[in-house]
């Protein structure tokens, strides 16, 4: 077979070349370096076989040596042999690093990082003429170390290393700037540092680079961002009268000549528009970016595939952005280089996400997409080989899934349907977790409407699959698979809960409340809510298996500090007090059971919560507990009242929140309605001396004063005033009149009344 | 459609109200001599006019070695003479790399070095095609030229022109300029392109004196 007499060959001269490497011949050694030198570069199945054969550390070896040997003060042939020596084995080591991860690992594991910085670029060295091959050497190799992501993190916060790399910023050399400016763009990490850099005064330099040559410019341009990057403090502190010149410089740097220049820069300002407000907002500098990114895809190169990315980044989040995008023809120009096919990967996936950004809350951009067909590329990328590709793919169909046209086309022929839900299925079972929870996310949005849509998602299985993801091991693949369950179950039918529910099964729902991630929490309360939202049979669901959910709900609430969970949790309980007098009377038994260490009902903390929709969601719950309708209500109320529970909400007449505001005076009108009945009853003045009459008399009192309850001893002379008091409360009360008959049904005798 | 007519003479004269300064033509001359890498010309035109090149003209010395190396065939040595002027360039940019290593291939083909232009193939470019579908295809035309008796009637006869030699040298020169920050492409090509065109814009509103021949650049007059 070819292969194994190629690579024997390859293993023969390798094997040749190490070994005149070890010769104590300089000249030979010299000659051996530059054979491998010239055997790796460019191939990386070479640099592969010589890694396996011990090339590098025999490289670092040679080059320690070599370092050793130098006097920098001689200057004859010997030396210029070491020189070279140095120099070759350098770009050697380089090579090695450039772009393989093996390489990089298998150079640094040698130390040939410290070695290189100690043996070229010490100090001396660059002032010497005849040292400068030697520093560009030097300074090449490290920086193709620290491109990669395996380089060493350069301690900033050591003062010397701070010199040092502000003397490779000084230096003339292109090379050993570029260093530089290389070792920020990949070791700046923290804001501390950026700051540290900022204060370092590197600015200063980074901007005098860009005057620079090209290769000084975009190293430079890179660092400029990096010390920008999600830092508005460091940003902040970008004033005076240099700002302008370095914005202006790299505002000017958008239009040259080089694609890659160009995209350096526009990403230089969208890091520094992005974090921080006051810079570069007007119109024109928005719209520049846009068109230069647009413009950026047509490149063919790696240009080309970065340049979606930064688009993205212009984008995301900002609708205005996206508006001034649109307008300029954003989706016809991403969708016209989808359709030209066979794309890289990585272009292919930033374009899907550039889609995905421009159609995440405008309608317009979302109805162009559908008018262009772009869901069929989509749905063929959810099928591609790489992992990055699909999981783009689903956040591009979540985005445009959010449209109106979306939801009214797709019902129409169930060939659309089945187009997208088969191949979204499928990828809940995908190896990637990133792209299973992006599919979780499209399938979120697919299943909420009420066309064919779900029916054929639970046709192909996809609730045993959902179930299933909300039990793994990681919680946002739980917490997604919660919220598309959530979503395939609002306003579903009888039927289509009942499947639902026997999947999930009642103790999973529970365990799922107590998750210990709290949006786990919040999403297993909110699925809850939505099942027992409905017909009153919904609300059965709720006491399952002893009423375990129901438990669950309540303990989260008396534990709970999160006011998602807690308005959740609110809400069914609300949605459950809607069911019958039994599940009126169970929810009262969540509410006012205590928490430990607790004076009251979780619910009065609701009720004085900041967050005006936790304070609806409590009002809702009270509402329909006491409403007039209901046979146990009064007696609820007073539980209620006893519990203070009454007059916190009577406290809220004058909520600043309108929707908090009309519940509770609704929920007064209720209150208010059972006091009126409760007057009706006994106007009357208590004539007798009935013991009936006397206690029934006694506990009306008490109901209808509210406030004011005392136990009135009916033969007192305060039986006159109390009679009066009621007189006067009923006149007040006339305006509201009340349609609604008695409901308490006392053993009144007739002569009472 | 009636065109202006604009005569000779009325064109001769907006012609010399233009003012060029020679500063400009030098600079465009030296452009163009540097970009190309006539080194020598450089050189006397520097001392004779006084113009300062923008980039070192050592550095061309070396460029052009590698560039003679690759038209004679020489791609090794062209190989390793880029390498030594600049070991990041072969190691950044794998299509160069490939398009060498391809004229290394047909080199062995045309000197009749079968087996060893197989060997060269499955070792050195059948690693590169793995990584690469576009690659694979270029290779696969390459062995090609193994499968004819008469190559240079076959389909993929052109890989064994001057031509091929020509196109992998003028890429090679570009990587070289690009990585010393240099444009790949003079200036003058472009102005030429550029004074074309407004001719043809022009065209289209008046009839006036033209330059047709680009060579000579001598003013045709205006069809009456």
């Amino acid at each position: 077979m070819p292969t194994t007499t190629a690579s024997a060959v390859c293993t023969t001269v390798g094997n040749n070349i190490l070994l005149r490497l070890t010769s104590g011949e300089r000249d030979v050694k010299l000659k051996a370096l530059r054979e491998l030198k010239n055997q790796i570069i460019g191939n990386r199945t070479k640099k592969l076989s010589f890694l396996k054969l011990g090339a590098v550390p025999a490289v670092a070896g040679i080059l320690s040596d070599a370092v050793s040997a130098v006097d920098v003060a001689d200057n004859d042939e010997n030396d210029r042999i070491v020189k070279d020596i140095i120099v070759q084995s350098a770009a050697v080591l380089g090579s090695f690093a450039c772009g393989f991860e093996a390489g990089v690992r298998a150079v640094l594991d040698a130390g040939a990082d410290i070695l290189i910085q100690r043996g070229c670029l010490v100090e001396e060295m660059p002032l010497l003429k005849s040292y400068m091959e030697v520093v560009d050497a030097g300074a090449r190799s490290l920086k193709m170390i620290y491109q990669s992501k395996m380089a060493p993190k350069y301690d900033f916060l050591q003062e010397e290393n701070m010199e040092f790399l502000l003397s490779l910023l000084n230096n003339e050399s292109e090379n050993v700037s570029g260093l530089g400016a290389s070792i920020i763009s990949h070791s700046c990490k923290t804001s501390l540092e950026q700051k540290l850099l900022f204060d370092a005064g590197v600015l200063k330099r980074l901007t005098s680079l860009l005057g620079g040559s090209l290769i000084q410019r975009d190293a430079s341009l890179e660092s400029i961002a990096t010390i920008f990057k999600n830092n508005p403090e460091v940003v902040s502190q970008f004033v005076g009268p240099d700002t302008g010149r370095t914005l202006s410089c790299i505002i000017e740097i958008v239009k040259d000549r080089f694609a890659r220049t160009r995209l350096l820069a526009s990403l230089c300002l969208i890091v520094i528009r992005n974090a921080s407000p006051c810079y570069l907002q007007d119109v024109g500098i928005k719209t520049k970016l846009i068109n230069n990114l647009l413009e950026l895809l047509d490149d063919p190169g790696r240009v080309g595939d970065e340049a979606s990315f930064a688009f993205s980044s212009l984008i995301a989040e900002k609708e205005d952005m996206q508006k001034l995008a649109f307008e300029v023809n954003g989706v016809d120009k991403l969708y016209n280089h989808l359709q030209k096919g066979s794309l890289h990967p990585r272009r292919f996936e930033g374009i899907l996400l550039a889609l995905a950004d421009m159609c995440s809350k405008l309608e317009c951009c979302r109805s162009r997409c559908l008018s262009l067909q772009v869901l069929k590329l989509v749905v063929d990328a959810l099928a591609h080989d790489s992992s990055d590709v699909r999981s783009a793919a689903c956040m591009c169909l979540r985005s445009v899934s959010r449209s109106i046209k979306f939801i009214q086309n797709l019902s129409a022929g169930s060939f659309m349907n089945e187009t997208i839900v088969i191949p979204l299925v499928r990828l809940l079972d995908d190896t990637s977790t990133a792209v299973q929870v992006a599919a979780l996310g499209a399938i979120s949005n697919i299943v909420v409407d009420f066309t064919t849509r779900r029916s054929t998602f639970i046709r192909l299985g996809g609730v045993k699959l959902l179930v299933q993801l909300s039990k793994s091991m990681d919680s946002t693949i739980r917490l997604n698979a919660l919220r598309a369950l959530r979503n395939l179950i609002f306003l579903a039918e009888d039927k289509c809960k009942e499947e639902i529910f026997m999947e999930l099964t009642a103790s999973l729902l529970a365990s799922l409340i107590c998750d210990p991630e709290p949006s786990v929490q919040e999403q297993a309360l909110a699925l809850v809510r939505n099942l027992v939202d409905g017909r009153i049979n919904s609300v059965e669901y709720i006491f399952a298996e002893d009423g375990i959910i129901l438990d669950a709900v309540g303990r989260q609430l008396r534990i709970a500090s999160k006011a998602e969970i807690e308005i959740q949790g609110m809400y069914v309980l609300g949605n459950v007090a809607t069911g019958k007098e039994s599940h009126k009377e169970a929810v009262m038994d969540q509410l006012l059971l205590r928490a430990e260490n607790k004076a009251q009902s979780c619910i009065i903390k609701f009720l004085q919560s900041n967050d005006s929709r936790l304070r609806t969601a409590a009002v809702w719950a009270v509402l329909n507990l006491t409403c007039s309708s209901s046979p146990g209500s009064s007696g609820r109320l007073v539980k209620l009242h006893d519990a203070g529970i009454v007059s916190h909400v009577k406290n809220m007449v004058n909520d600043p929140c309108l929707d908090v505001k009309l519940r509770v005076k609704t929920a007064l009108e209720q209150f208010n309605s059972f006091d009126d009945s409760l007057i009706l009853c006994i106007f009357s003045p208590a004539a007798s001396n009935n013991k009936a009459s006397t206690s029934c008399l006694q506990f009306l009192t008490v109901r209808a004063v509210g406030e004011l309850s005392h136990v009135v001893d009916p033969s007192s002379k305060e039986e006159e005033s109390i009679a009066n008091y009621f007189r006067f409360s009923m006149k007040k009360n006339k305006k509201k009149k009340s349609t609604r008959t008695v409901k308490f049904c006392f053993d009144v005798p007739a002569d009472s009344l | 459609m009636s065109k202006k007519v604009i005569t000779r003479e009325e064109w001769e004269k907006k012609l010399n109200d233009v003012k060029i300064r020679k500063e400009d033509m030098n600079k465009l001359v030296m452009n163009f001599l540097v970009t190309e890498g006539y080194v020598d010309a450089a050189e006397k035109f520097r001392m004779e006019s006084g113009t300062e090149p923008d980039i070192d003209l050592a550095t061309i010395t070396d460029r052009m070695a590698v560039k003679k190396a690759v038209q004679c065939g020489n791609v090794e040595d062209a190989i390793e003479k880029v390498n030594d002027l600049n070991p990041e360039i072969l190691d950044t940019n794998p299509q160069l790399f490939f398009h060498l290593q391809q004229q290394r291939l047909i080199e062995l083909i045309r000197n009749g070095k079968v087996e060893e232009a197989l060997e060269f193939a499955q070792e050195e470019l059948a690693p590169r095609g793995e990584e690469n579908q576009s690659f694979l295809e270029e290779l696969e035309r390459t062995v090609a030229l193994l499968a004819f008796e008469d190559v240079s009637n076959c389909p993929v006869g052109d890989l064994l022109d001057i031509s091929q030699r020509l196109k992998t040298a003028s890429e090679v020169n570009a990587a070289i300029l690009t990585s010393q920050s240099h444009e790949k492409d003079p200036k003058l090509p472009s102005l030429l392109k550029m004074l074309l065109w407004a001719q043809n814009q022009l065209d289209e509103k008046a009839a006036y004196p033209r330059i047709n021949d680009l060579a000579t650049a001598t003013l045709e007059d205006p069809a009456i």
